[in-house]
């Protein structure tokens, strides 16, 4: 079973989506040892854990908190194939206006994927098929008819190392408006700043725009892609584990940019850390091999989840 | 020494280890290091000794050295520059003959193994020797001076003259009217410029007037006088020689073109009128403008031939008398007039070489070195310079890299940005790493067959059996209807975006695509048996034949492979996270790889740009075909529109010291030419391979840190 997956992977263009491609496997692999070794400690206590890890199709815990809110995406049985490995299974899930979404679960969980579903980034893997509803703002995201590039300009995303591009970095700044054909240098002058601003850079960088970023530190180099994110003023940023590769001061400084730019933006963020989730998050998906578990306000998930499992995984016993 | 690792032996851990005192050589490794570290060397050693001898053998070449005056043991004297000494054998009887007198015979004339020794002599003033290289046996040399006053004239043809200068004089024919005595004074004192000077007549007819004569002025008659007077005259007779040069070259060659023009467009008028197209009329004003022209441009012309001839009057009386001791006969005018001497504009350089210092040789150093990178080369390739072989290397050069990049860089962005990774791209791919392999003259026969001959003469007379123009119709409607069928066919074809390609997808995808070739294929037989195109030079041949476009064509098809590889080397390590950062600000593909992929490729396709130089600069074979000649009459460049003439053949470092070592009749003079050639080559590839380089570091030192 495995190895026919894998044999799929070099179909996919090869030197760009190697790690998605694995990570396709992983889940898949997860699941196969899963099944076989069965490491759970008391499967009594874990019913949905173990439903999941069978295969069958349990519904979310979903806490009422989240359908009050007024709401940027709607997911609608949305599944997710790398070839013939299902990756998200009937997907449902209502992402909050204006609130930090935190994704967590364990490796290959598909937290991911689900992110890169949002702004399409999986369309880049010829191998992805995806099906059911997907909605930004009411409009379908994987409609025929979607313009990607408009689609993808509308959201911001910050990957899990950070990308800037060889240029300076004002040009790395205002790239989204740039790709947009605005020439202006009054208008873009005045994003640069406020992105700068809004991404708590522009005092370390406002001497050296024009200069390329060389001697600039890791989480310096975060925070730049952060304000290259959002200089568009995008309606969803997207966060893949922006602070994986950081140092903890650094770490501590993006996550106490990440709460404030929440006030201004809707922003999903997959994090492996659940203190970091707990920190900077106003609700919580907790996903396992592609499904979602419990989606609830982050205070509630931590400290009295409606599921044990989810109680089990977020103090570090299970996961 | 490292120490010797613990190996354990199998068995009980409590058991005492078995300690192997060494580890063997081939563990270690250590023949390997000396096998790495000699091949290291060995291929250092090849390289420096390469570089060493052409290096040595090219700056040594212009040295002035010491003319000998050699006298025989037969009594003979000879006046010769020393070239090179050998040991050979004559053969048994005469090898014994000399072994039996070897006590009599001058110390050093025979060689270690009782050989005897010969020195190759330069003697130049080959209208008296005939043949301007010749072999001395040292045991037949009675004495070697070096007399200060023989020179080495350089001349601007038949080569090298050695000998001793004895006069300057002016020379010319005159008319002179008769005195009142009605005599004419055939000797006496004249005033000139240096001061007062003998001359002398020749009477040729007299009249009561007067007489034509020929009068021979003495400016300088002796070796001293002559070398007071000789640099400054000799630079005037010089100024005298590149003004006539200039003139017939410039001046006569703009009125040439101008005619030329005017006779084409008329030609053109008049193969209109043929075709009917021209009513008569035109044709008889546009007669009238060409003749009108031809006209003014005839009187131009005369005009300026008129001052040639002048000029060339003036230059024809000053005259130096250089005398061969071994003759007795001097340096003359010309090879069929032996008693007039010389003029002094024949003279390119004189080297007194046994007077000079180590200053002055180094200025005649310099000197010779300028020419031959400045001038254009003399007597079949052998003397002079190489400037217009240079020129053209260069130019070939710059125009291969101007075709080739562009070319290999989209074929790249292609193969690895656009292209689905599959069997039929890695079938390409393969392929196109194979061209890197063919040989080159395989180019060089494509290049000649298709670039010069079918390419080259569809733009000079249009196609050669057209359709009728009902057909060409026909076919072009029939393109646009497969066109369209291609686009309407491929948007049907097009997969749902997010969704992997269906089978009717890709049965309609490789409809469209098998369309889209049809419709270039005949897009192509529409422009190649278009009735409508006559060419654009029917007159003449112009792209037809030889010529450095189809050269720099050929050139870049040959280095194609290089650019590609670098290229797509260079996209692919484009990290994927800045694609992904890009795609996610909402780039599409192209933006995507024009604002981030390709700046940051920039040096890997710099490097193979480098290495499509390096190939292309020194290949030989496909220039002998498609472009390269012995000597090319015009550069491919000149200083008026349309300033650049891709059409005509062009002068080539590789192909001339092909040319030149091996195609000249004077093998012995040509040697130090193909020696400084080789090191101009060298230096112009290593030349245009910096200024390559260093464009590479200064885009590297860009994109690197702008990569944070």
């Amino acid at each position: 079973m495995t190895r026919t997956e894998t044999s799929t992977a070099p179909t996919m263009d090869e030197q760009t989506h190697t790690s998605e491609a694995e990570s396709a496997v992983k889940t898949r692999r997860v699941e196969m040892q899963s099944r076989d070794a069965q490491p759970a400690p008391d499967p009594s206590e874990f019913a949905v854990i173990d439903a999941i890890r069978r295969g069958e199709t349990v519904p979310a815990t979903i806490h009422d908190a989240v359908e009050d809110e007024p709401h940027v995406l709607n997911v609608q049985n949305f599944r997710l194939w790398y070839g013939a490995a299902q990756a998200l299974f009937d997907l449902n899930m209502n992402i909050p206006r204006g609130k930090v979404t935190a994704l967590i679960g364990p490796s290959g969980c598909g937290k991911s994927t689900f992110l890169r579903s949002i702004n399409r980034l999986n369309d880049l893997i010829p191998s992805v098929r995806t099906d059911g509803e997907l909605l930004l703002n009411g409009e379908p995201v994987y409609a025929p008819d979607v313009d990607v590039i408009d689609l993808r300009k509308r959201m911001g995303m910050v990957f899990q190392k950070s990308n800037p591009f060889p240029m300076s970095i004002y040009e790395n700044v205002v790239y989204p408006l740039r790709i947009d054909g605005e020439r202006r240098k009054s208008v873009l002058n005045e994003v640069c700043e406020k992105a700068l601003r809004g991404a708590a850079i522009w005092d370390e960088v406002k001497d050296r725009l024009h200069q390329p970023g060389t001697g600039l530190s890791g989480g310096q180099q975060q925070r730049i892609c952060i304000a290259r994110a959002i200089a568009a003023e995008p309606e969803v940023l997207l966060m893949d584990e922006p602070c994986s590769a950081l140092d903890p001061i650094a770490t501590l400084k993006i996550e106490d940019l990440i709460s404030e730019i929440g006030q201004r933006y809707t922003v999903v963020i997959v994090t492996h850390n659940m203190q970091q989730a707990a920190r900077v998050s106003d609700y919580t998906a907790f996903m396992y091999l592609g499904r979602l578990v419990e989606f609830g306000p982050t205070a509630e998930l931590f400290q009295n989840p409606k599921l044990p499992e989810t109680e089990q995984y977020v103090t570090g016993r299970f996961g | 020494m490292s120490q010797a690792p613990l190996i354990q032996s199998a068995g009980d851990a409590n058991e005492p280890r078995h300690v192997k005192r060494r580890t063997p050589l081939a563990v270690r490794g250590e023949p390997m290091l000396w096998l790495t570290g000699m091949a290291l060397t060995a291929c250092i050693f090849m390289i420096v000794a390469l570089l060493g001898i052409v290096l040595w053998n090219g700056f040594a070449t212009f040295w002035p050295r010491d003319i000998h005056e050699v006298k025989l043991d037969n009594g003979s004297v000879f006046l010769g520059v020393p070239t090179r000494e050998e040991s050979y054998d004559p053969g048994p009887a005469r090898l014994a003959d000399i072994r039996a007198e070897s006590e009599t015979l001058p110390a050093g004339s025979l060689d270690d193994k009782g050989l005897p020794k010969r020195r190759l002599y330069r003697v130049g003033n080959k209208e008296v020797t005939g043949q301007p290289f010749q072999w001395v046996d040292l045991m037949d040399i009675e004495s070697i001076e070096e007399p200060k006053d023989v020179v080495l004239l350089e001349r601007t043809e038949w080569g090298i003259w050695l000998g001793t200068p004895e006069t300057i004089l002016l020379k010319e024919e005159r008319f002179i009217p008769a005195t009142a005595d009605g005599g004419i004074p055939l000797e006496g004192m004249t005033q000139t410029k240096w001061g007062e000077r003998r001359f002398e007549r020749e009477i040729l007819e007299s009249t009561d007037e007067g007489a034509r004569v020929i009068e021979r002025t003495y400016v300088a008659e002796t070796g001293p006088d002559v070398w007071e007077l000789l640099p400054e005259m000799h630079r005037d007779a010089d100024k005298r020689r590149a003004r006539i040069k200039s003139l017939n070259k410039h001046d006569v060659g703009f009125i040439n073109m101008k005619m030329e023009r005017a006779r084409l467009a008329f030609r053109e008028v008049q193969l209109q009128h043929e075709d009917g197209k021209v009513s008569d009329e035109r044709l008889a004003a546009a007669r009238a403008t060409f003749e009108e022209k031809q006209e003014t441009l005839e009187a131009e012309y005369e005009e300026l031939l008129e001052e040639i001839r002048e000029l060339e009057r003036i230059d024809d009386r000053y005259r130096i008398v250089v005398r061969d001791p071994t003759s007795g006969a001097f340096a003359p005018r010309a090879q069929t007039e032996p008693d007039e001497p010389m003029r002094l504009s024949q003279i390119v350089r004189v080297v007194r070489a046994n007077d000079l210092g180590v200053g002055g040789r180094l200025g005649v150093y310099f000197s010779r070195w300028w020419e031959f990178v400045s001038e254009e080369p003399r007597e079949a390739n052998t003397e002079g310079g190489v400037f217009p072989v240079i020129f053209g290397t260069v130019m070939l050069t710059i125009l291969l890299s101007i075709i080739v990049v562009p070319f290999g860089v989209i074929a790249a962005l292609y193969l690895r940005e656009y292209a689905k990774q599959g069997l039929i791209i890695s079938m390409v791919r393969i392929a196109i790493n194979n061209l890197a392999g063919v040989p080159s003259i395989v180019y060089g026969v494509f290049g000649l067959g298709f670039f010069c001959y079918t390419l080259g003469n569809y733009i000079d007379n249009g196609p050669t059996n057209p359709w009728s123009p009902g057909m060409w119709w026909v076919g072009s409607v029939g393109t646009v209807v497969i066109l369209l069928c291609a686009a309407v066919i491929g948007a049907l074809g097009r997969p749902t975006p997010g969704q992997p390609p269906t089978r009717r997808n890709k049965i309609l995808g490789g409809a469209a695509m098998m369309l889209w070739l049809g419709t270039l294929g005949l897009f192509i037989a529409l422009i190649a048996k278009s009735p409508f195109f006559d060419g654009f030079f029917p007159a003449r041949t112009t792209f037809g034949t030889k010529g450095i476009l189809w050269s720099a064509l050929t050139l870049a098809l040959l280095t194609l492979p290089v650019v590609v590889v670098a290229t797509e080397e260079a996209i692919s390590s484009v990290p994927g996270s800045q694609r992904e950062g890009s795609y996610g600000c909402g780039a599409s593909k192209w933006q995507t790889i024009r604002r981030i992929v390709l700046p940051s490729a920039m040096p890997g396709i710099m490097t193979g740009m480098i290495l499509a130089i390096a190939r292309g600069a020194g290949e030989v074979a496909p220039l002998m075909l498609v472009g390269a000649v012995k000597l090319a009459p015009e550069l491919p460049f000149e200083p008026y529109f349309p300033y650049f003439h891709l059409e005509r053949s062009f002068m080539h470092l590789g192909f001339h010291i092909y040319d030149v070592g091996f195609q000249s009749p004077d093998s012995e003079a040509a040697r130090p030419v193909v020696w400084t050639t080789t090191f101009l080559l060298i230096v112009v590839v290593v030349t245009l391979n910096l200024a390559a380089i260093a464009f590479r570091a200064r885009l590297r030192k860009r994109t690197r840190g702008g990569a944070f």
